[in-house]
């Protein structure tokens, strides 16, 4: 055994004296009685050679070490960070962070010959403090059973005595915690059950007020019923109230007092089902240890929900703590807080050191690898938003929503969707920086966000992540024709084309895959071909087969199966499309070749017939115009022969702002590759 | 005033100004104010940034909007205008100034890429 425990850590320890990184033997782990839904925490009991303590939680985030057998009995570890907390009124030290030095397998057996540490009595109890019954923490119901750090000594009900009897009150250590003012300390602390502690050590607590002595006090093994008190609490002396830290909340704690800022605040929902029928709302706070959700339902909808506002601090306390339902937040919380009626929340003017809104924003290019029902953080400029629309559920429910299309600096875009008053109330011009807090990632449409009842939207909110991406997109991303990861058609908007160059159809392989590929380009038209730009098709209604003459001057349509007097011209023109790039030749059906010629079918017909000057001069025309082309791209096979047939599904003028802003974007975007 | 026109005649804007003191440039804005005697005017560029203009004949008809101005750089930051033209609203389309600016940056940022010069002499 090469690794020395720190002897006296220990007493250090729930002494209070600072001792920094102690390395400690553990004797043994238990497996605390698993709570709701099998929350499963390890309890530990760590020696430092001299004395040993089972007052020890591993905290949940490192239950992985457990899990994996690093940490194992005999092992040595190093405790990096502790807190002090209390289970009812017994003081554990919850382990957040360690290291094994030493597997168990290395350390070989005990080190030392260590004593439980129990009050100020000099362990001289068994060694092996496994066998006492009285092993058990209690669980969230047990205040009243033996909460003793195992003395076979100190069984519950003798103890339970000499202790109320005790001048130490340590409840009266309550009302220094509430800047609320709570009456009867008595109440609030479950004082029950064994507090093992000998009264000689009994500071003299007496009353209110007297939040330093209790600190200096001699905390010995458990039993006191203090208050919370986290030993990393960032309370400052001058604060007469005693806060716990968002992060130490668990269903374990009694009598905490949060002081948090409203980040999250949804809307009041309503809910009807068979059991009857009620109201929520749900709002999530932080402070500079965590966050947290909370719900209130019914009445507590009523008393707390114009009370509580977005950003602002309160002072929140009597709640009951459950373990969270992580299928509606996105917080990093294994508990939520529901307000009951005694629930207290008070604003709290001294905000100081209570951060604002905490985002976790990811970026739109990751949405693709997150999990379908995810609860994201979401920030983007809203690049374009279609107009509120009203929409019927399954259900029978009408409900207004409004999709908006979102862009980040990740280059890609996504679609988001408000609903009800979020929908209707959002303001859309200037391309406004928006951040969803807790928007529901779905598969609709390949990727997109929902923004649900519990998710907040904010607008242009004031924070660093937001001017940056203003300012991104100032810069680069207002001409940037992102790809959208939602591949619905919008109906107004740019979203959906492809941009290419005629270059990139050979480099890129265009249309080689099983399905047909779209693209748009900017070129010009080099040649029209005028021979066969037009041939005779069959005058009924939706057929344009072509119709073959016959001998007495009817034409025959083997679609229709039937002769016609007449026929009617339709289009089906060749043109070689060039760019910077490359040349294709492309087709132009009916309606794409009138577009670009710029008349009928019927009429060029008739001036090919008459008129072969005015004929030549609409090719003329079109020769060299520049339009851009959206355009089908399939590799196909026709007669052992393959060809790469692009067809123009339309046929737009160019817009030479946007097509500048691209070709910019396209600069600054290769320059910074290079 | 011919010779101005044959030789190469950067585009510039209000940063790059003490970069071509002594020399023929073109300069594109807005018209933002003119000199009550018509002799000078002032024009912003898409950064908003305002250069002096100054003319040898004052100014016969009202100015305004987007203009395009060719002359020298004084070494006070001006510009000597031998020629000058406006741009009209051309079928409701509005020139993006701001657009224009991003344009001759990059024009400047790759030289390399656009060889004006050579171009011009060769």
């Amino acid at each position: 055994m090469s690794v020395n425990l720190t002897a006296g850590a220990i007493e250090d320890l729930f002494n209070e004296s600072p001792v920094i990184n102690p390395v400690l033997q553990v004797m043994y782990i238990r497996e605390y009685p698993p709570g709701k839904q099998g929350h499963t925490r390890y309890r530990l009991n760590l020696s430092d050679g001299v004395r040993s303590s089972s007052c020890f939680l591993l905290a949940s985030q490192l239950n992985h070490l457990k899990e994996a057998e690093l940490l194992a009995p005999n092992c040595v570890c190093m405790l990096k960070k502790t807190i002090s907390s209390y289970l009812g009124h017994k003081r554990v030290l919850v382990v957040v962070d360690m290291d094994v030095l030493q597997t168990a397998a290395d350390a070989g057996g005990n080190i030392g010959n260590p004593t439980q540490l129990i009050g100020q009595t000099t362990g001289q109890q068994e060694a092996n403090p496994s066998t006492s019954s009285s092993d058990e923490i209690p669980g969230p119901s047990g205040y009243g059973t033996s909460g003793s750090c195992e003395n076979s000594q100190m069984k519950s009900s003798p103890m339970k005595s000499s202790w109320k009897a005790s001048p130490m009150k340590a409840s009266g250590m309550m009302s220094s915690m509430k800047a609320s003012g709570m009456p009867s300390p008595m109440k609030a602390s479950p004082v029950k059950g064994s507090g093992i502690v000998s009264p000689m050590e009994a500071s003299p607590v007496k009353g209110s007020g007297m939040p330093s002595p209790m600190k200096a006090s001699p905390v010995k093994g458990s039993g006191m019923s203090f208050p919370m008190q986290a030993s990393t609490s960032s309370s400052p002396s001058q604060r007469p109230t005693k806060l716990t830290p968002i992060y130490h909340l668990s269903p374990y704690l009694s009598n905490w007092t949060v002081r948090a800022r409203v980040t999250n605040k949804s809307d009041i929902r309503n809910w009807s089902n068979s059991r009857g029928e009620g109201k929520v709302f749900n709002f999530e706070v932080l402070d500079e240890s965590g966050e947290i959700r909370i719900t209130a339902f019914n009445s507590e909808v009523d008393k707390f929900f114009s009370l509580v506002e977005q950003n602002k601090v309160y002072l929140i306390s009597k709640g009951s703590l459950k373990v969270a339902n992580k299928q509606y937040t996105s917080l990093k919380n294994d508990y939520e807080i529901t307000l009951e009626a005694n629930s207290c929340i008070v604003p709290c003017e001294d905000s100081q050191g209570v951060p604002t809104v905490h985002c976790d924003f990811v970026p739109i290019s990751q949405l693709e690898g997150k999990d379908p029902e995810a609860i994201i953080d979401v920030i983007g400029v809203c690049e374009e938003a279609e107009d509120v629309s009203l929409i019927t559920t399954k259900a029978g429910k009408q409900l207004t929503k409004r999709e908006l299309v979102l862009s980040d600096s990740s280059g890609k875009m996504v679609m988001l969707t408000l609903w009800g008053d979020q929908a209707q109330k959002f303001n859309a011009s200037c391309h406004p920086v928006v951040a969803v807090k807790g928007a529901r990632l779905s598969t609709f449409g390949g990727r997109s966000l929902s923004a649900f009842f519990c998710s907040t939207v904010m607008v242009n909110p004031d924070i660093p992540e937001a001017f940056e991406l203003r300012a991104w997109y100032n810069q680069v991303g207002h001409g940037l024709c992102s790809q959208s990861l939602t591949e619905v058609q919008f109906t107004s908007g740019e979203f959906r084309t492809n941009w290419k160059s005629l270059s990139d159809v050979k480099t890129e392989q265009l249309g080689h895959g099983e399905k047909a590929d779209y693209f748009s380009c900017v070129a010009t038209v080099v040649f029209a071909r005028k021979e066969n730009c037009l041939y005779r098709a069959c005058p009924s209604e939706s057929c344009n087969k072509k119709v073959q003459e016959q001998d007495d001057g009817r034409y025959h349509c083997d679609k229709c199966g039937k002769d016609y007097p007449d026929f009617k011209y339709r289009f089906m023109l060749s043109v070689n499309l060039a760019d910077f790039g490359d040349n294709v030749w492309a087709t132009c059906f009916q309606d794409t070749a009138e577009t670009l010629l710029g008349l009928g079918a019927d009429r060029l017909g008739r001036l090919k017939d008459t008129d072969e000057d005015a004929f030549n001069e609409v090719f003329q025309k079109v020769h060299f115009s520049k339009h851009i082309f959206r355009s089908r791209v399939k590799l196909e096979t026709y007669n052992d022969e393959c060809r790469v047939k692009v067809t123009v599904m339309e046929v737009l003028p160019v817009d030479h702002r946007q097509h500048s802003r691209r070709l910019l974007n396209s600069i600054r975007t290769l320059a910074c590759g290079n | 005033m011919s010779t101005i026109l044959d030789v190469p005649r950067p585009r510039i804007n209000f940063s790059m100004l003490s970069r071509y003191i002594s020399k023929p440039v073109c300069f594109v804005g807005r018209v933002e104010k003119v000199h009550p005697t018509g002799k000078t005017f002032t024009v912003a560029d898409g950064e908003g940034q305002c250069v002096c203009v100054e003319l040898n004949d004052p100014l016969e008809d009202e100015l305004s909007g987007i203009v395009e101005v060719i002359g020298m750089v004084s070494n006070k930051g001006a510009i000597m205008a031998t020629a000058f033209s406006m741009l009209r609203d051309e079928k409701g389309s509005v020139f993006d100034l701001e657009l224009y600016n991003e344009a001759v940056k990059v024009i400047h940022d790759f030289p390399q890429h656009y060889p004006f010069d050579a171009a011009a002499s060769g």
